[in-house]
């Protein structure tokens, strides 16, 4: 493809020097805009982004130099070439100091113009070019990912590169690592971007209607069909399919799907005549869809169908800081929301993110974020805040002055005193009440022992006897005495006190509600 | 020769015309090119004589140094050498201007014309 004529803005009052200099550039096939005053170069360079400008010094309006820095200043990043008639070394000096490329004493010959131009504008090219590449390297938004590691930039540029094709695109990819946002940004970036993007969950439909819904089917095709019904793959003809946990579809699905693969040609259920469509096919799996194929699960005839163009989504784990440049992201996002006033993430906080592998990759990340902006208020996310598992992950010494939490202590089993009692000596004043959370309707927690209390493990057990079974209680007094429990050990911190009864913060809160409604 | 002040431009040793400016250009462009440029050059040179006489009528040095620069720009793109030196004497007056030097500057815009008129002869 030929590269558009480079623009040259001539910026010159003297009609004669202008037409000269006009008459040397007519060969060089370029484009070009003749200003005649300052003011008019600065209006035109808005106006006529040139690559290069042929600046002379003296102007009836302002200097050249004056108008270099106006230039710079408004953001014009064109190749400067000062030509004037003053040969001295102070001028050449202080053009170059105000940037510009090169100087051209006048009058001057057609092949000074030229080698100085064609520099000046390579130069240019080189330097866009590396200000081009530099920002696809540091990109930390694309389409709908946030992410500025290496392995991402890797996606972002294989999904551009493949996004123009028709080729079918297979990717791979852990659950939560984005594969449906990669599937879409295949599609927005293409030429099929305003057509039609269909995603299909294959594991999610019952094997009996998933022929239905990639092809759909003609009333009265099968009981309940009392209808005609447009499937997944007319839906989406002009644009992208998208087939999600493509390593779940039954194989005799699979026949189906790789006929339609070959001939874009498929047969609604029921109907008596096929339909042809032009669909962009996107696939994905968490599994390893060589190992599907080898175990015979997957057909190899429409692996290598679809497998054309594969994209593998890293895991959270190996994308470095992104695990953190998300969560800020979606604590600003969740803040939103929930109308809350978080400003961000203590650096212990970041670094316990950090060190965390994250096996349910962005879902788990976007679920601790959610869950952190629902069940707290303040202006920093503190490592107290986040669930437990984030700071048992943590690096040692890694949490300066955040102590990690400790397992949660079992009554059975024979206690070493720990370096700091797990429970403070005294019941400790509830901290600045970590529930209480404005917008938030939740009952105020029971103080350290409003009614009698029915479990306080001992803050430090020295004996290691064998402790008496427990009494047998009916269940609800057991479940009420081991959430308080729970809730008294984390000082009242609902999200841990539930991460170590490892149920949901909801549970907690709805118990206390109906304990607090029951008297 | 010229002295880098130009103050002491020797009118018997300087042509008119620098050949290697003027003949380089002539050899450098298309005709028509060469041909539009001499025609500017002779539009510029009645416009900006025409302001230096006005500007000495009118006792203005501003518009007379300004006429002068334009003139010297105009004389140094084609090589009118002479022209050029007279004309960057008139940018440099800080005083009134001289009806000398404007009518100095005159005649060297006119034999500028008549050497570029045996150019393209």
């Amino acid at each position: 493809m030929s590269q558009p004529p480079a623009r040259i803005l001539l910026v010159e009052d003297t009609p004669t020097q202008a037409e000269v200099a006009k008459a040397l550039l007519r060969d060089l096939g370029v484009e070009i805009r003749h200003a005649e005053t300052a003011g008019r170069a600065l209006a035109d360079a808005q106006a006529f982004p040139p690559d290069a400008i042929l600046l002379d010094l003296e102007l009836p309006d302002f200097s050249g130099f004056e108008l270099m820095r106006k230039l710079r200043a408004e953001g014009v990043e064109a190749a400067i070439i000062v030509v004037t008639a003053n040969a001295s070394v102070n001028t050449a000096v202080e053009a170059m100091r105000q940037g510009a490329v090169d100087f051209i004493v006048k009058p001057y010959a057609k092949a000074r113009l030229t080698v100085t131009l064609t520099n000046a504008l390579e130069k240019r090219a080189l330097t866009q070019e590396l200000k081009t590449v530099r920002a696809q390297l540091s990109r930390d938004r694309f389409f709908g990912f946030i992410g500025a590691s290496a392995p991402m930039q890797a996606v972002y540029r294989t999904i551009e590169s493949v996004a123009a094709s028709r080729a079918s695109v297979f990717i791979t990819g852990e659950s939560g690592t984005g594969k449906e946002l990669a599937a879409e940004a295949i599609h927005k970036a293409s030429p099929r971007a305003a057509k039609p993007f269909v995603a299909l969950n294959c594991g999610a439909i019952p094997r009996d209607l998933l022929e239905s819904e990639v092809f759909g089917h003609v009333k009265g095709a099968f009981t309940g069909a009392t209808d005609n019904r447009v499937g997944a793959a007319k839906q989406a003809d002009g644009g992208t399919l998208f087939l999600d946990e493509i390593g779940e579809m039954p194989l005799e699905m699979q026949v189906k799907l790789l006929r339609f693969v070959q001939t874009g040609s498929f047969q609604p259920v029921g109907a008596s005549r096929t339909e042809k469509v032009d669909v962009r096919f996107v696939c994905a799996t968490n599994r390893d869809p060589l190992a599907e194929v080898e175990a015979g699960r997957f057909r190899e005839d429409l692996y290598y169908r679809l497998y054309v163009v594969p994209l593998a989504l890293p895991p959270l784990r190996e994308r470095g800081a992104d695990a953190v440049l998300i969560a800020r992201v979606l604590l600003a996002q969740a803040n939103r929301e929930e109308g809350r006033r978080f400003r961000g993430f203590a650096p212990e906080a970041e670094q316990a993110m950090q060190a965390y592998p994250w096996p349910g990759n962005v879902r788990q990340l976007q679920n601790v974020v959610r869950n952190v902006v629902v069940l707290h208020d303040g202006e920093v996310v503190t490592p107290a805040m986040l669930p437990p598992m984030l700071l048992r992950a943590a690096p040692r010494g890694g949490l300066a002055g955040q102590p990690v939490p400790a397992e949660p202590s079992l009554p059975a089993e024979p206690a070493v005193a720990p370096a700091e009692p797990l429970l403070p000596a005294e019941p400790a004043a509830a901290p600045a009440d970590p529930v209480a959370l404005p917008g938030v309707p939740m009952p105020a927690l029971p103080a350290p022992a409003p009614e009698p209390v029915f479990f306080a493990p001992p803050p430090v057990v020295y004996v290691a006897s064998p402790p008496p079974p427990p009494r047998i209680e009916p269940l609800a007094v057991m479940e009420k005495r081991l959430i308080l429990a729970a809730l008294a050990e984390t000082q009242n911190d609902v999200a841990r006190a539930a991460a170590l009864l490892e149920i949901n913060p909801s549970t907690v809160y709805r118990k206390l509600q109906s304990w607090k409604a029951a008297g | 020769m010229i002295d880098p002040d130009a103050t002491g431009c020797d009118h018997f040793a300087v042509h008119a015309l620098d050949p290697s400016i003027a003949g380089q250009l002539a050899e450098d462009l298309p005709r028509p090119d060469f041909l539009r440029i001499i025609r500017t050059f002779h539009d510029d040179l009645t416009r900006l004589t025409a302001e230096l006489a006005a500007a000495v009528r009118q006792g203005d040095a501003r518009g007379f140094q300004r006429a002068a620069h334009s003139l010297a720009g105009a004389a140094g793109a084609v090589g009118a050498l002479r022209l050029e030196a007279a004309a960057r004497r008139g940018m440099l007056g800080a005083e009134a201007p001289s009806p000398a030097l404007a009518a100095q500057i005159g005649a060297e815009a006119q034999a500028a014309l008549v050497a570029l008129a045996d150019l393209i002869a």
